[in-house]
């Protein structure tokens, strides 16, 4: 390609952040996330480490990270919470926004020394008052990386992905007249405004409200079978979601949540989409399995065979492998005894798309607006009680083809999500022609830290020479 | 018309189009796919019929079942089953699986499966049943059809009892995906030229598995999951069972056929000829109560039943329909060989004074042949004969080896054999059942054979047997 068509390709995908989550109430699952957060133990952050070949030129780095902010305009709002939970919170234009607040460079002197810093950034709180992000620049030696921790609320960890991809350049040098986000007019919201006209929204829309329920209850009424038997169907459909999967290794106990180790690893793409192909599933499934395949190498080395573990993966609610927006997280039960990677991928596959007959998959979404009416411990209690898995596993494409960062060429790019009472979280992000894993890692739950590194890098090994 | 709707056509034409070839496999479940219903309900109700049943086991049953379907454990209630039959005896619960085949679980073997597996069958494909059943449900519906493998749960078998465990896990859910990728592993097939057809909710995993996933008659929540994956669906029309009006109309048919048989009967008596008496009764006989039942007939080369006479008329044989069908198809001038005992058999009685059968003693070789010297006359007096020569009714619609009596007695007489192939008179009709079904029966009248010799007969008979079962397979278009 061209530096001219990476240009055009660059200024279109700018074009795009710019428009990106320009909504200004945050949805009834983001608020559901925001008001029953605890800090990490129920954490709603994610962390990515972005590995760049070398230091970038700090004014230019500065310069690069202001512009985006201008362009995408969530960057530089904060979440407005009404003083009664009578709205959904807003999000509005942090007037007291600093640059200097969220973005800062650092020096360390290995790899690991970055990593363990990134873990201690991702531990601390935000400040809720400020807009939700906060980017640490490493340079390791001659090389950097660029550790960027960001609110749930303000992008989940796919949103995170696909809004860094954006906002890289596909070539090294500088960019001039970059794009800008047109100007419109500041945002400003107060707390008790927020909450009084939630209020008056309320009250307006109360007898329609009653209306509508009066309706779907005298509906049930004329048809009690089918009314019955549709809410039997879709009570077993939860039951089974909770209840069905494997129950949690002892061998990955205790955990506290608050000891977070993060690790990474790099894999060729290529091979590990060849075992997806074979097993008949998608790079997820694949992902899904080579997780499952190093937890299974770390409890046989522990001398602890189990059958199956819970695993924590992502449902689309569109179409099956449509990387499309409606998601659904759901339980499966992973394998751990079969040692074919193929085979392994074909049982995930078979686990995951049987979770499409279960009616109740979006339970929590249909449950979060209700929950939100009510004291934000019921909803934290409620996420809590949901059944917990041993290990989230989540693929996410990142870009495509080899991107930069004011003017440092991206080698590989890490989620390390939260721990909401899984022992580790594993994310498969795909760079260019590269899988970049990031696992993290409760480290009170794992007796063997550096067993477990060893068993996940044998499986990629494993998958990737098969 | 073929008897398969648009959709099964143009699955049959894929897999004809597809790849052929032991590597390719085609993996049925049963209860629900193959077969409508459930089998094991059918054992169960054997079960419940005989008082085998404990009230203590009957209430776990019922609690189990309905925790199952509450988004309990679906399993248990099947673990439930097996613990309860700990110290029965392997054998006689096999010959149970085929008494209960032959009675009751042939007749719900949908047709519209039994072409599909035909197809596989024909692309030399490696069929199998994967199934959560035992073999003992599955066995005699896999060999009724043809299929040599099985993928099934095992039950434990000690010193000829069950010991009421099972061999493994249950293959139900992801246990039967991974029996049948073991079995693919086992047998070279590869998964993703392969096919599956299951209709349960936790057959997804199972079709997942194969290249070719097709949900088949899907419960509802295989079938939102079929549209959100993007497989495809097929509906088989279930076989009919006997509805409470299709009783009565049964009972107002057979007093239709005695009716028509008295007034036939009556008229030849006043006009002094017994023959045509004869050929009326016939024809009110089989016309009344067809017609009363709702049953019509499509036939293909009516004219060759007319070609040839005297002739013997050989047809596959399913159901006590096919009788009045047949005589309803040759009208006039023919009768039928029957064995000795079923002289005094009060549903024959009526329709023996009719056609005046004759009558063959099995057990005394002698009298049988000089029954049939008799048999050869008549023939050659202008009497056509009718024969099924399976000798017995078939409990399914797959055809039985045939006998030499008719093709000798054609050879004897010099008369020419006119084989008839009846469809789906054993849809209609169940083998053991006594209620007719309206329905339209789908006849095809082979060509006739002439000039048949001892010579040659065991090629010729085979060759026939061969063109009835290629006509039933694909069934000719007019």
């Amino acid at each position: 390609m061209s530096p001219s068509n990476r240009g055009a390709e660059d200024f279109e995908r700018w074009g795009g952040a710019a428009a990106w989550s320009t909504g200004s109430e945050l949805t009834p699952m983001q608020t559901l996330l925001w008001r029953s957060e605890r800090h990490p133990v129920q954490s709603s952050t994610s962390t990515v480490v972005i590995d760049l070949d070398r230091a970038p030129d700090w004014e230019r780095f500065v310069a690069a990270t202001d512009w985006g902010t201008r362009l995408v305009r969530r960057l530089r709002q904060r979440v407005v919470d009404p003083v009664v939970p009578t709205a959904p919170p807003t999000w509005a234009d942090d007037p007291t926004f600093d640059l200097a607040y969220h973005l800062r460079r650092e020096r360390v002197a290995d790899h690991d020394e970055m990593l363990s810093q990134a873990a201690q950034i991702a531990l601390r709180p935000f400040d809720r008052s400020r807009p939700l992000w906060e980017g640490v620049l490493f340079e390791v030696g001659e090389e950097a990386a660029y550790v960027l921790k960001i609110h749930h609320a303000l992008a989940d960890p796919l949103g995170t992905v696909q809004l860094l991809s954006m906002l890289q350049s596909g070539k090294r040098g500088h960019t001039a007249r970059k794009p800008l986000a047109e100007d419109v007019a500041a945002v400003g919201v107060d707390p008790v405004e927020l909450a009084v006209s939630g209020l008056r929204a309320d009250v307006a829309a109360l007898p329609e409200v009653a209306a509508t329920t009066l309706r779907n209850l005298g509906l049930a009424a004329t048809r009690p079978q089918s009314a019955v038997a549709s809410a039997l169907r879709y009570g077993a459909s939860v039951r089974r979601l909770v209840t069905h999967a494997a129950p949690p290794s002892p061998d990955l106990t205790p955990r506290t949540g608050r000891m977070w180790t993060f690790l990474t690893f790099d894999a060729p793409l290529e091979p590990l989409r060849a075992v997806a192909r074979q097993g008949g599933g998608t790079l997820d499934d694949a992902a899904v399995a080579l997780v499952l395949g190093g937890l299974g190498r770390y409890h046989a080395r522990r001398d602890s065979p189990l059958l199956e573990i819970p695993v924590g993966v992502r449902v689309s609610l569109d179409r099956a492998d449509d990387l499309g927006n409606r998601f659904a997280g759901a339980l499966i039960s992973g394998p751990l005894a079969i040692e074919d990677p193929v085979d392994r991928v074909a049982a995930v596959r078979g686990e995951i798309l049987s979770l499409h007959t279960e009616r109740a998959l979006t339970v929590l979404d249909a449950a979060a607006p209700l929950m939100n009416r009510l004291p934000s411990f019921v909803g934290a209690s409620a996420l809590r009680s949901a059944a917990v898995p041993d290990a989230f596993v989540l693929t996410l494409p990142g870009p495509p083809r080899k991107r930069f960062m004011a003017g440092a060429e991206v080698r590989g790019m890490y989620v390390l999500g939260p721990l909401p009472g899984a022992a580790l979280t594993a994310c498969l992000v795909t760079v260019a022609d590269t899988a970049c894993l990031g696992v993290n890692v409760d480290a009170s739950a794992v007796a063997d830290l550096a067993g477990l590194e060893q068993c996940l890098a044998e499986e990629i090994a494993a998958f990737t020479t098969g | 018309m073929s008897g398969l709707s648009p959709d099964v056509e143009a699955a049959v034409a894929a897999i004809e189009s597809g790849p052929q070839g032991p590597e390719v496999g085609a993996f049925f479940d049963l209860d629900g796919t193959l077969v409508a219903g459930y089998t094991a309900a059918t054992f169960y109700g054997d079960r419940l019929r005989g008082r085998e049943v404990s009230p203590a086991e009957f209430l776990r049953t019922v609690v189990t079942a309905v925790d199952g379907e509450l988004g309990g454990d679906p399993t248990a209630i099947a673990h439930v089953a097996f613990a309860a039959m700990r110290g029965v005896s392997e054998e006689s619960f096999a010959d149970l699986g085929e008494r209960l085949f032959r009675s009751k679980i042939a007749g719900t073997v949908r047709r519209e499966s039994r072409a599909l597996v035909a197809a596989h069958q024909r692309a030399g494909h490696t069929v199998a049943i994967a199934s959560a059943a035992t073999r003992y449900q599955i066995g005699p519906v896999a060999r009724d059809l043809g299929v040599e493998h099985l993928v099934c749960t095992q039950l434990v078998v000690e010193d000829g009892q069950f010991t009421g465990a099972t061999d493994g896990p249950m293959l139900w859910g992801r246990h039967k995906a991974t029996g049948v990728r073991t079995f693919a592993r086992g047998h070279g097939i590869d998964l993703a030229q392969s096919y599956a057809y299951g209709n349960g909710y936790e057959d997804v995993a199972f079709l997942s598995s194969v290249g070719h996933p097709t949900a088949l008659n899907p419960h509802r929540d295989l079938r939102a999951a079929a549209a959100r994956l993007g497989w495809p669906v097929l509906d088989l029309s279930d076989p009919v069972g006997g509805s409470l009006v299709a009783a009565g109309r049964t009972v107002a048919a057979l007093a239709g056929m005695n009716a028509g048989v008295a007034a036939g009967i009556a008229y030849g008596l006043a006009r002094g000829d017994r023959r045509e008496g004869r050929n009326l009764a016939v024809k009110l006989a089989t016309h009344i109560p067809m017609a009363v039942a709702g049953v019509s007939m499509d036939v293909l080369h009516q004219e060759r039943l007319w070609t040839h006479r005297p002739a013997i008329f050989v047809a596959n044989h399913q159901s006590s329909l096919d009788i009045p069908v047949l005589g309803r198809l040759l009208e006039r001038d023919f009768t039928i060989v029957a064995k000795k005992e079923a002289r005094w058999d009060p549903r024959a009685v009526v329709g023996s004074v009719v056609i005046d059968p004759a009558y063959i003693d099995r057990s005394d070789s002698a009298s049988a042949r000089a029954t049939l010297d008799g048999v050869v006359e008549r023939i050659r007096g202008g009497t056509s004969l009718m024969i099924f020569p399976e000798g017995t009714r078939s409990a399914t619609p797959v055809l039985g080896p045939f006998r030499k009596g008719a093709f000798h007695l054609a050879a004897q007489a010099g008369v020419p054999v006119v084989p008839v192939v009846l469809r789906n008179t054993g849809e209609l009709m169940r083998r053991s059942s006594l209620v007719l079904n309206p329905g339209v029966v789908d006849v095809c009248v082979l060509e006739p054979e002439t000039d048949w010799s001892a010579d040659d007969m065991g090629e010729r008979i085979a060759a026939l047997h061969a063109k009835f079962e290629e006509t039933l397979a694909r069934w000719p278009s007019p």
